[in-house]
């Protein structure tokens, strides 16, 4: 084993960090909140540039065919400033069901890599808390040639900013991916944001129609591409946590040593010694199982393998991100709930981080039905 | 021991559930319901306290003489239970809590008139002009100056964290009269106008979206010696006071109760796989222990209202509540967040009353929660910070 990154990944690491510190201010961050679509678009660009959005394309599509440790490597730097670009809609889960449609999505997948088209996945539907194990109400019926698509969708993640939308759905031979564009007739969004400040919509699709070409699986296929997209998101999302931890780490232990009361720095009592070196175990832990969760999923190991690591991962890390973006708030007194310093993104990005693919509940239902 | 409540408390609550719902207008207290949170509207707060001071009941606690019911400990306990269930808006805690009892304590006849029967009628908010930027925890050394010249004093310096300070008339001020001493003996305790000219007041942007919080700077202020309360010299004394007056509010228990009623609902209302939250079996476990918490910070609040002989300095007793009622006020606040699951994602505009239709698709008693349950963050903080108060009980229980 060697736990050390690659030469590539280290490339990788240090490119990413080196743009991402210099662009991601806090004040820029906060600026994106009046941008209508949320969207970061020199940063977007940039994402092209640098190849992020072909880490998961395979070579033969135009891809780089990187692995989940790389997508890690990245996401982790993301996570250490709280960027909140579609990394995860458009760097991961489409790439992974779009390589994996049953009709050839080259070309899409090619303007995703140049950083022109995003596309965002339709999967929650009202009245739940997450996508439990009911099958979608959104249906898909043949008509004509192709088929049309009704339904409505909840908290679709990313999509003000997106081209195109993945939509999870129930068709002729059950389970259906369905790939529409965002501007096809048939369809009303209800756009808003999150408290992070990423952006999200409910979409209704009324009667829209879709083309054959655009059922990206259906089936059994369909539900394995889904499982594998969603767990590579989440695992994403764990990273992106791990990142925004450990620095949380470096910002609050800089807060100790500098922040005075009592004639003395507050980094001299004990008490915060100690809720400092609780937050290191915490995080500590958080990136061993996270290198769990990607040793599966990188591994060539079973659905329900992949799960298992994945929804036992997601358990620790959230409660590593708990303790430790509350502890964060906490040593910083007053200022820490206040929007100017970086330890309240810090805790609304985990927040967002931990809820929106699944919680705890979610994966420890999950962990008892494997 | 007698665990016996006195019946007649029972008819007193009733009395006072029906004047509360005789008086509290239905879309105040939607708002208040919405809303939710340790504070009101302004408005909202104004209105009830005038509603209540036509009553005579705006400021019951207080001694009969300036304006008080007289009513016992547990009737005013009763009061405040009912206002808060029935989703009454908050008293300025400012002035009936703080400020009020410091003046009718320590004040001048003429501050007393002056000021009295505005906090008992609501005619204007007040903010608290404690902490500063390098002050928080240790107060004592704030650096906030008044110089006394002629029949005034001259202060500047630089407050933070004055909640409403923006919407408030007033603010009553710890002021350093003089530097010689040692900290605590040169602090004074000042009424400041908020619209008296170099006062500069800034909103500062909050974790929830909110922005009641403010920076208050002092520049070459001019304060008439009248509005200083008491003696120069004896502000911390009478801010320790003002701190150790009323117990065991800081247990925040009449809110805590009805967050978790309201997470109850919300329990019932949310499904997985169409069975409601309330009814699977993690949730009803942790809401049990929850319950118990909560049950348990009742009594300990039960105890402290009845004048329990204690073992234990009192002041440790009430950092006890403090602890217990503050982290639980995280603890049923991120119980709602659990409930509500990636729904609780949502941003909401703040605050409330100006808060767009979610539409259909989203319950409308969502609105808030959120916001709320970010804000609950600052309960270990505010007050005296968790760690501060642990600190206490260590040296008052056990002089450690
Ligand atoms: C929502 C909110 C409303 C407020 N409203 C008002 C108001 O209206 N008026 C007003 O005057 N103030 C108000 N405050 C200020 C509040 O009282 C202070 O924030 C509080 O006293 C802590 O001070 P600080 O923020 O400077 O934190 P600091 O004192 O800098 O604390 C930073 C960290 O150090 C720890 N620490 C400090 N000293 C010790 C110690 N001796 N041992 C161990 N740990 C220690 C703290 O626990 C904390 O974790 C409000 C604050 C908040 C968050």
């Amino acid at each position: 084993m060697d736990f050390n990154r690659s030469d590539l990944q280290r490339m990788l690491h240090d490119s990413a960090e080196r743009f991402v510190n210099e662009h991601y201010s806090l004040e820029h961050r906060r600026s994106l909140r009046a941008v209508q679509d949320g969207l970061d678009t020199a940063g977007w660009e940039t994402f092209a540039e640098l190849g992020w959005l072909a880490i998961l394309v395979p070579e033969e599509l135009g891809g780089l065919s990187g692995c989940m440790a790389d997508v890690s490597t990245l996401a982790e730097v993301l996570g250490s400033r709280c960027v909140t670009d579609p990394f995860i809609s458009s760097g991961v889960i489409a790439p992974t069901i779009l390589s994996g449609a049953s009709t050839s999505q080259e070309d899409l997948l090619g303007e995703i890599v140049g950083g022109t088209a995003r596309v965002a996945l339709a999967h929650d539907e009202p009245n739940e808390r997450y996508a439990y194990s009911q099958p979608r109400a959104t249906m898909l019926a043949a008509s004509g040639d192709g088929y049309t698509l009704s339904g409505q969708k909840m908290m679709v993640l990313d999509a003000p900013s997106a081209t195109h939308v993945i939509v999870t759905a129930t068709g002729p031979s059950g389970a259906a991916l369905v790939l529409i564009p965002m501007d096809a007739a048939g369809i009303t969004t209800d756009a808003y944001a999150l408290y992070d400040g990423s952006r999200a919509a409910d979409i209704h699709f009324d009667g829209t129609s879709v083309a054959a070409e655009a059922v990206l699986a259906d089936g059994d296929a369909a539900s394995a591409l889904l499982s594998l997209a969603l767990d590579r998101a989440r695992v994403t999302a764990l990273a992106q946590a791990v990142g925004s931890m450990e620095a949380e780490l470096d910002i609050c232990s800089a807060y100790l040593k500098e922040r005075e009361q009592f004639g003395q720095p507050i980094g001299k009592f004990q008490s915060l010694q100690h809720i400092m070196a609780e937050m290191f175990v915490e995080t500590h832990q958080a990136r061993s199982i996270l290198y769990y969760a990607l040793s599966r999923l990188d591994g060539g190991y079973s659905p329900d393998e992949c799960a298992k690591a994945v929804s036992l991962a997601a358990l620790r890390v959230s409660q590593a991100a708990q303790l430790v973006s509350r502890q964060a708030i906490q040593l910083h007194g007053g200022y820490g709930v206040t929007d100017e310093y970086e330890v309240s993104h810090h805790y609304r990005r985990q927040f967002i981080l931990e809820k929106t693919l699944g919680d705890m509940d979610y994966f420890t239902r999950r962990l008892s039905s494997l | 021991m007698d665990f016996h409540q006195d019946p007649a408390i029972e008819e007193f609550r009733n009395m006072v559930r029906c004047v509360i719902a005789e008086e509290l207008p239905a879309e105040m207290a939607e708002r208040q319901k919405a809303h939710g949170g340790t504070n009101s509207v302004v408005a909202d707060t104004l209105a009830w306290t005038g509603k209540m001071n036509a009553r005579g009941w705006s400021v019951p606690h207080w001694p009969v003489e300036h304006g008080g019911t007289g009513w016992s400990a547990m009737q005013n306990y009763v009061f405040m239970a009912e206002c808060s269930s029935a989703f009454a808006p908050e008293v300025c805690w400012g002035a009936t809590h703080m400020c009020g009892p410091v003046i009718y304590t320590f004040g001048s006849e003429e501050l007393k008139e002056r000021f009295l029967p505005d906090f008992r009628e609501g005619k204007y908010y007040i903010c608290q002009g404690f902490s500063e930027p390098s002050n928080g925890s240790d107060l004592a050394r704030l650096r906030t100056r008044a110089e006394r010249k002629g029949d005034k004093y001259v202060v500047n310096g630089q407050k933070i964290w004055t909640s409403c300070a923006h919407e408030s008339e007033w603010g009553f001020f710890l002021v350093r009269t003089n530097p010689d001493v040692k900290p605590q003996a040169g602090i004074s305790f000042l009424m400041i106008k908020m619209d008296t000219p170099g006062v500069t007041v800034r909103q500062i942007p909050m974790i929830n979206g909110d922005a009641e919080l403010c920076e208050v700077f002092l520049d070459n202020v001019e304060v008439p010696a009248e509005n200083l309360i008491g003696e120069e010299g004896m502000g911390w004394t009478y801010a320790k006071f003002l701190l150790d007056h009323e117990r065991t509010t800081s247990s925040f228990i009449f809110q805590n109760k009805r967050e978790f009623a309201r997470a109850q609902r919300l329990a019932l209302r949310e499904t997985i796989d169409g069975t409601p939250i309330a009814h699977t079996a993690q949730f009803q476990q942790r809401m049990a222990r929850i319950e118990a918490e909560l049950t348990a910070l009742e009594w300990s609040v039960l105890r402290e209202l009845a004048n329990e002989d204690f073992k234990y300095d009192r002041t440790a007793a009430a950092s006890t509540l403090k602890v217990a009622g503050s982290q639980l006020q995280q603890t049923i606040s991120e119980l709602q967040m659990d409930i509500l699951g990636s729904k609780a994602t949502r941003f909401y505009p703040y605050p409330q009353k100006d808060r767009e239709d979610a539409g259909p698709l989203w319950p409308d008693d969502l609105g808030g929660r959120t916001a709320q349950a970010l804000i609950a963050r600052a309960s270990t903080i505010y007050g005296g910070t968790l760690q501060v108060q642990k600190g206490i009980i260590a040296k008052l229980a056990f002089g450690l």
